[in-house]
């Protein structure tokens, strides 16, 4: 099908994006194009103009600054599979970024479009949940920093005003001891997420389970953080006894998706296999 | 709190293919669950077949006029995030026994699909509040129900939960300006 007809406008700056947003109520903004494009051409969305802020340059990196990654919000998922950067300072990045959709997405598509989307079976959102990422959005009375924890809200909902742009993702740098993974089912038609799981674990000296950070995805409305998982592993030793007891907790008090490909039942059981095999990996990575 | 399930029986997916269309173009979900909501029944019962504040209630609702005796057209502009569709249909109430049942009869269609579907309310007194027990069935076809099949359901549940928590206002404000 062909979209209905819109009007195009190439944003030199992001402050120029900001003001056509705040004058156009019906304007969407273009990233990526990888879900929008899409869902206007089944008109299913129907945007009367389309602000492209994907040549904006200043919004295309991924840098250091004292203890954490900057990441614009217009870089591509590639950028991030193939930064020799994050390889090193933040792996659970890359990984990610390799595990969504195909080439051709991965070349256009970008991390900001993908988070300010929130699809219910994105990858990023459980990679920056369990990295407790700070989200910078920029609005036309200045920028203001949203904790990952706040930043989802619902189906294809975040806390960013009508008004507001994703422009930053900040990432503090994984330290000494940490292991992290993202491990994924993917639907075979789509590629999106069935269930995916982001683990980020620090260890003691002695071993044990510090800190844990699991982002799950594909299960629920929106992407969660597993509260229950994060408890029972904090000061435990991984053991397979252990790694399965937390692990089961992956759904608790998640209100289930179910649909033709995966019931409720199924998913909550990929959501638990799927944690598991996140937390083992990682814990093997710790160095 | 909400529960929408998926009917899954053989049965369902063959009516779709009886209706001469691909199964996956029709989908059916259940509709069920329970809602307490802290004002008392009649006032429970008088608002939620009240057509003003219904109209205000359901999410994305522009108009809902009275074309015969509890009967209603209605246009819907629904949608979540950069997904959004126009809706034209009719409202139904039928089985009325206030303050304690009714039925809700839906169809409408749209650019995007079709939506179709029925809901029996009963409405319990708990004290000074009101438990609604819903339980029914919804059917939706076309284009959203074949490529957004994967959402629906987290859609309608959380249309449901927006729903509620407007109703819940309503009875909420009118309870305390006839406060003493």
């Amino acid at each position: 099908m062909i979209s209905t007809q819109f009007d195009y406008v190439r944003a030199q700056t992001l402050d120029e994006a900001l003001t056509l947003l705040s004058q156009n109520e019906d304007a969407k903004i273009l990233a990526g194009g990888h879900s929008l494009i899409p869902a206007m051409k089944l008109r299913l969305a129907m945007p009367s103009l389309l602000i492209d802020i994907g040549r904006i340059k200043d919004l295309s990196y991924v840098r250091e600054e004292g203890d954490q990654v900057l990441i614009g919000a217009m870089t591509s998922h590639y950028q991030i599979e193939s930064s020799e950067l994050l390889k090193q300072i933040c792996p659970l990045l890359p990984e990610c970024a390799g595990h969504i959709g195909d080439v051709q997405v991965r070349n256009k598509g970008t991390i900001g479009g993908s988070l300010a989307h929130s699809d219910p079976a994105g990858d990023w959102p459980a990679a920056v949940i369990a990295l407790n990422a700070e989200l910078v959005v920029a609005g036309k009375s200045g920028d203001r920093t949203i904790s990952v924890d706040d930043f989802f809200m619902d189906l294809m909902t975040t806390a960013l005003e009508p008004g507001e742009i994703l422009r930053e993702i900040r990432i503090n740098k994984s330290t000494r001891r940490t292991g992290q993974a993202y491990v994924k089912m993917h639907h075979p038609a789509s590629g999106f997420a069935v269930v995916g799981v982001a683990a980020n674990l620090t260890l003691n000296e002695k071993g044990a389970c510090q800190t844990a950070s699991i982002g799950i995805t594909g299960v629920s409305a929106k992407a969660y953080r597993a509260t229950a998982v994060e408890s029972a592993l904090a000061g435990s030793v991984f053991s397979e006894q252990s790694t399965a007891n937390a692990a089961s907790h992956a759904a608790d008090g998640v209100d289930i998706n179910g649909d033709l490909f995966a019931s409720e039942v199924y998913r909550r059981h990929l959501a638990q296999v799927f944690t598991r095999r996140a937390i083992t990996l990682a814990s093997s990575r710790v160095g | 709190m909400s529960l929408i399930s998926r009917t899954s029986p053989a049965s369902k997916l063959r009516q779709g293919l009886q209706a001469g269309s691909s199964p996956l173009l029709n989908w059916f979900m259940k509709i069920e669950g329970t809602q307490k909501l802290h004002a008392p029944r009649e006032r429970v019962y008088s608002a939620l077949t009240d057509p003003a504040i219904l109209q205000r209630c359901i999410p994305g609702c522009e108009s809902l006029e009275k074309t015969a005796e509890n009967t209603y057209a209605a246009t819907l502009k629904a949608g979540v995030g950069s997904i959004k569709g126009s809706f034209k249909g009719e409202v139904r109430l039928e089985d009325m026994r206030p303050p304690d049942h009714y039925r809700i009869v839906v169809e409408g269609k749209g650019g995007v699909g079709f939506a179709k579907g029925s809901a029996d309310f009963d409405l319990e007194g708990t004290g000074g509040a009101t438990l609604i027990t819903y339980a029914g069935e919804l059917q939706i076809g076309g284009t959203i129900a074949a490529v957004g099949q994967r959402m629906i359901e987290a859609a309608a549940k959380m249309m449901a939960s927006r729903f509620f928590a407007a109703l819940e206002a309503e009875v909420s404000v009118d309870l305390d300006t006839n406060a003493p």
